[in-house]
């Protein structure tokens, strides 16, 4: 396989301030100011109404699972399989997808209540989800 | 479209697995073109529209390599696996509004021997559409390839509705199955049974090795004119009845639609239908872009041959594979033909209404439908008649 490094976000004028959030460990959504319309992906103008006026929310970042994969062919050298991504939606309403942090063993599935918890690196700090107590 | 354009040719490379393989991707697809345009009896020189696929070479040097002086329109279509029957759709569109008179559509890449999908998208996903999104919010999780992204929407699939391993498994076997027909296939003489399917390893939870398309060498081309100039030339002529194209919403991003099971083919198809006139149930036979197995299943249901949530019952018992209600990917499809970004979806289409497909002929066809997928679900589709 290639040498490539692991990939991180690639932050530009519109996205710097909520990967700077994700840095202090926040995750956040942008919410309209015009008709608070809650938005995930980060992007310049509110596709409901077409505000470019918006506030940033954080996220309780708690969620449900709404889908996941289990990797276990290597398709890229720096994650090594197996490893667990999930599909997550949020108690604000957007999808969030970062890996799973769990015992190989824990009952872990679509429905599953999880929240979020941080890794640093070096780039880019980064959400993983655990399942709630 | 009242006044049908029509496929006039057809033409392929070999289709390799063969990482020695001395074929460029130029001279693959300058094979394909040049069989598409002697198919059609045409004269290179008339060729006076070209429709190259995003990957490889452009319109520049194809025109070059082939000797065609002068064009009077050319594009090209970006919207990955979706853009070979969308490109078939913007010829159409081309040789029956006047802007040109015979178009050249081709696509093609050395996908096994050298653009291998994993590698590209690793250093750079600008190639897709939506790339960005996949650079910052996919990526950086681990999920690199679109098995891993598909395989999301596939898993909330058998959840709500409970599709089965043995279900994605039958549209496997329906393609191996095909391909064991064709002399071209790169898995012909490799039959399968669904222990074997299930026995394959797991590459990203649900999607099997058996799920996931070919990765080959190849190209195929096709030529497109107007009705009234078809009828000069050396086939029968294949009719565009309809063609659409559309994005699913938003376009960029899998995981955040409202409704994660929309692809563009959910909004074209019922346009296409229209156009030609033709109710799903009258369809001879689909050429479906098989990706993967659940993106088969996935696209029966948003093109209207059943309800969402019934594909997994619509696909078993041998009904998409020969012989049965709606066989799917005579030719053995994505998945054991070859990946040819799906032209060779449209060049078997075009031969089965020929009736020029031998011993895995669909009796009688005088209706089939090619589909396109295109990376994060854009979708095209084509009614094509003799």
């Amino acid at each position: 396989m290639s040498d490539f490094p692991r990939p991180f976000p690639a932050r530009d004028r519109d996205t710097a301030p909520f990967w700077e959030a994700q840095d202090n460990h926040i995750l956040q959504f942008q919410k309209c100011s015009q008709c608070a319309h809650i938005r995930y992906v980060v992007g310049p103008l509110c596709p409901e109404c077409r505000s470019f006026d918006f506030g940033w929310i954080a996220s309780s970042g708690r969620g449900t699972i709404y889908s996941f994969t289990v990797v276990r062919h290597q398709t890229h050298p720096a994650f090594e399989p197996p490893y667990t991504v999930l599909l997550v939606e949020m108690e604000e309403g957007p999808r969030v997808i970062a890996q799973l942090r769990a015992p190989e063993d824990a009952d872990v599935g679509i429905g599953t209540r999880v929240h979020v918890e941080w890794e640093d690196h070096e780039q880019q700090s980064l959400p993983v989800f655990v399942p709630e107590a | 479209m009242r006044d049908n354009a029509c496929i006039v040719g057809i033409g392929e490379s070999a289709y390799t697995r063969d990482a020695e393989s001395p074929a460029s991707v130029l001279s693959n697809q300058l094979r394909a073109a040049t069989n598409a345009i002697a198919d059609a009896g045409l004269e290179t020189s008339r060729i006076d529209c070209l429709i190259p696929s995003q990957y490889g070479p452009s319109t520049e040097e194809l025109a070059a390599n082939l000797g065609i002086a002068s064009l009077r329109f050319a594009t090209t279509v970006h919207m990955g696996g979706a853009a070979a029957v969308t490109s078939v759709q913007t010829a159409a569109m081309a040789v029956t509004s006047g802007y040109a008179d015979y178009a050249l559509v081709v696509t093609g890449w050395n996908g096994y021997s050298a653009t291998r999908t994993r590698n590209v998208l690793a250093s750079n996903t600008s190639v897709i559409p939506g790339g960005d999104i996949a650079r910052d919010y996919y990526m950086p999780y681990g999920l690199t390839v679109p098995a891993q992204w598909y395989a999301l929407i596939a898993r909330r699939h058998m959840h709500e509705f409970g599709t089965t391993a043995e279900q994605l498994g039958a549209i496997a076997l329906a393609m191996r199955r095909h391909a064991q027909l064709n002399g071209r296939a790169v898995m012909r003489e490799r039959a399968m049974t669904i222990e074997d399917y299930l026995a394959s390893p797991v590459i990203a939870h649900p999607y099997r090795l058996f799920d996931c398309c070919l990765e080959t060498d190849g190209a195929a081309a096709v030529v497109v004119t107007s009705a009234e100039r078809a009828h000069d030339l050396a086939q029968p002529p294949v009719r565009v009845l309809g063609a659409a194209s559309a994005h699913p919403y938003p376009a960029d991003d899998i995981t955040n639609r409202r409704d994660i099971f929309e692809t563009g083919l959910t909004r074209a198809a019922p346009r296409a239908f229209a156009m030609a006139d033709i109710d799903p149930a009258d369809v001879d036979f689909a050429q479906i872009y098989d990706c993967f197995t659940f993106e088969v299943l996935q696209q029966i249901e948003e093109a209207g041959f059943c309800a969402r949530g019934e594909g997994g019952a619509f696909v078993e018992g041998g009904r998409i594979e020969l012989g049965g209600d709606l066989p799917v990917n005579t030719h053995g499809g994505l998945l054991s033909e070859a990946h040819v970004l799906g032209m060779n979806h449209v060049v078997e289409a075009v031969r089965q209404l020929r009736g020029g497909c031998g011993e895995r002929q669909v009796p009688d066809a005088e209706v089939g439908v090619v589909t396109g997928w295109g990376d994060f679900g854009d979708g095209s589709i084509a009614v094509l008649g003799r």
